[in-house]
């Protein structure tokens, strides 16, 4: 089956976001999904019954910021509510989205 | 004792003999090292004057109280008027019985306003019984017995918090009322100061001279802060705010690191950080120590100051390595003779790698806690080596250019967005709380907020390598340097002719300071300098050498 350009990721709620697949890949938490044996490797959509839509949209707001940028130099920064910044923050570590992408998982 | 540096030279408008505060320190013990610690005399005099007349008879307090009834014969009172017995009564009893007489009513003023200026208790501006009089007596007493006795014995009439806090803002603001430029906080037992009490000091503006025939001119202030004999133990974030600082006294306090943000102080001409905690200073202060900047003397010692283990010297290596991980920065000619700080680098402790998450990401070398009290000895490593984790070759391997590890370029992750907006809220402390009591979050992110918060607090650090802003570093290591004093002079085509480098320390054992390198990422590191025989090879940041 080949592997559609797209892959969809669902909110505790119910919403959809429909991301450029190369730019989730950036998460090594959904590179995990897609390839692997999962039921999300065949359907491209991942659900994530703990992340809320507001938080979700950020974290593939993220995705997206990431592949704009990321082979540019003097990247501006994106901007994260103050209000978000916890739940980010715990999205950022469910997504595996730190400085240490494999070192911690290898270890 | 050549090489001891000299203290500033006091202003002519004060008194050389006035050492009286500075006299009694808080039981210091005289330092054994060259360097003297002790702070210039400054001190605010009584610049009231009328007071002129009573110069001759020094600066003390019973011989002021007794001029102010020079007119009567208050001989008497200026004998026992020490020891804060009441002893003035008898005058404004006899001034209150013959108020008719128009001088005394006049002094009545005057001395009024005096007591509100030594006693440092406001409200106390009545005074038309005698129970009032008692008043600035009573209040003599918590200002002379920190002085004598050390802070620690006077807890009875020790102001505390917001009464401190207005102690200082009533300083502050009376500098700023007189155009006073020094700043005298010192002995106050402060042990922190809240954000936006010291911002007045930047509203200081001298009194211009005016004589005839010379043109008006308005200065900038020269900003004199004195801090020294309290308790902070944190640099005082807000003062980095003060452009015109030129000397900053934090002596005798309890700090154990400079923040990064202290080279936006480039007036500062002295600065005094002795008898602290001291372990390390930041290489952000090196841009303080080079030629051309305007710091003339630093006084570092005594503090427990990390050390390096053996005698590592590669003069050569020290100056390729600089060249190679810094970029060249060719040395501008200075255009006129200028006599200064500089420092000699020695060597370079190994780096200590860490993976923003976890804190030594199987690096050989870790940089103690500052706050340890152990007094540690550093390894240091040669200019030709670099021993860098095993897991930078998987990192590669694995992720390659996209992993921010090893590459600083491009965007942040979002645990570096997130975590500096946590930083930037200001609300980062509950943040931390909440990483730390609740169930199901991760646990170990809290101490990664908490430094990222400091760091944020501090004024921001910057990569030492390639010059962007972080939180989160990735890479430490210490340099030791020698710190000296550097004259040089310019002949008449305007090129340095003569450059000489006199380091401090005892006698012929140089003293050497570790300066505290960050780095952004695994690739912001020492460069390692190849070395072949005479010949210097270029070598590039990247070229790492993996431990076998």
């Amino acid at each position: 089956m080949a592997e559609n350009k797209y892959i969809t990721l669902i909110s505790a709620e119910g919403h959809e976001f429909v991301v450029l697949r190369e730019a989730a890949l950036v998460s090594p938490t959904i590179k995990g999904m897609l390839r692997g044996p999962f039921v999300e490797a065949q359907t491209g959509r991942c659900r994530f019954e703990e992340i809320p839509s507001p938080v979700l949209e950020k974290v593939v707001e993220y995705f997206h910021y990431w592949y704009r940028y990321r082979d540019k130099e003097d990247v501006p920064d994106m901007e994260i509510p103050v209000e978000m910044c916890l739940e980010l923050l715990q999205a950022a570590d469910f997504f595996n989205l730190d400085a240490m992408q494999t070192h911690r998982n290898t270890l | 004792m050549a090489d001891e540096p000299t203290l500033p030279r006091l202003p002519p408008s004060l008194l050389v003999n006035d050492g009286r505060k500075r006299g009694r320190s808080m039981g210091s013990p005289p330092t054994h090292s060259s360097s003297t610690s002790s702070d210039p005399a400054f001190f605010s005099s009584d610049d009231d004057p009328a007071l002129d007349n009573y110069q001759n008879h020094g600066r003390r307090k019973r011989r002021y109280v007794g001029t102010w009834y020079d007119q009567q014969p208050a001989s008497s009172d200026s004998g026992v008027g020490e020891d804060g017995s009441p002893s003035y009564h008898p005058p404004r009893r006899s001034r209150a019985r013959s108020r008719a007489r128009p001088q005394q009513q006049k002094r009545q003023l005057k001395r009024q306003l005096d007591s509100g200026v030594w006693m440092g208790a406001d409200g106390c501006s009545t005074d038309t019984d005698d129970s009032v009089d008692l008043e600035p007596v009573a209040a003599r007493l918590p200002l002379a017995l920190p002085r004598t006795q050390g802070p620690m014995q006077s807890s009875a009439a020790q102001p505390q918090g917001w009464e401190m806090e207005q102690i200082v803002r009533d300083k502050i603001l009376a500098c700023v009322e007189n155009g006073t430029e020094q700043v005298d906080l010192s002995g106050l037992d402060l042990e922190s100061i809240p954000p936006g009490l010291l911002d007045p000091i930047s509203e200081i503006t001298p009194i211009p001279t005016v004589a005839k025939d010379v043109g008006f001119e308005q200065r900038d202030p020269q900003i004199k802060l004195f801090l020294s004999n309290n308790r902070l133990a944190s640099f005082p974030v807000g003062l980095l705010n003060l452009e015109h600082l030129t000397v900053l006294s934090l002596r005798a306090n309890n700090l154990v690191k400079l923040p990064p943000a202290i080279a936006k102080l480039r007036n500062l001409e002295t600065l005094n950080i002795a008898q602290n905690r001291i372990r390390y200073l930041p290489a952000e202060l090196l841009e303080l120590l080079q030629k051309g900047s305007k710091l003339r003397n630093l006084h570092f010692q005594p503090n427990p100051l990390w050390r390096p283990q053996g005698v590592l010297v590669d003069s050569e290596g020290a100056e390729e390595y600089e060249r190679l991980t810094f970029g060249a920065r060719p040395e501008a000619e200075l255009e006129l003779p200028w006599s200064g700080l500089t420092t000699k680098l020695q060597s370079r402790t190994p780096v200590h790698f860490a993976d923003g998450v976890r804190d030594a990401a199987g690096s050989t070398f870790t940089i103690p806690a500052p706050d340890s009290d152990a007094e540690p000895v550093c390894p240091l490593e040669p200019f030709s080596q670099l021993v860098v984790p095993e897991a930078l070759a998987r990192e590669v391997r694995f992720q390659g250019a996209t992993s921010k590890l090893i590459n600083p370029r491009g965007p942040k992750t979002l645990l570096e967005l997130a975590i500096g907006a946590c930083a930037a809220s200001g609300q980062a402390d509950r943040v931390v709380r909440y990483l730390r009591e609740e169930d199901r979050v991760p646990h170990y992110l809290a101490p990664v907020v908490e430094r990222a918060a400091a760091i944020h607090d501090e004024g921001g650090l910057r990569c030492a390598v390639c010059g962007r802003a972080t939180l989160m570093p990735l890479a430490q290591w210490l340099e030791f340097r020698q710190i000296g004093r550097t004259t040089i002079t310019v002949d008449a085509a305007g090129r340095n002719t003569d450059c000489k480098f006199v380091g401090l320390g005892d006698g012929d054992r140089a003293l050497l300071v570790p300066f505290l390198r960050v780095g952004c990422s695994w690739k912001c590191v020492p460069a390692r300098v190849e070395q072949t025989k005479g010949k210097k090879v270029q070598g590039q940041n990247g070229d790492l050498r993996v431990k076998q």
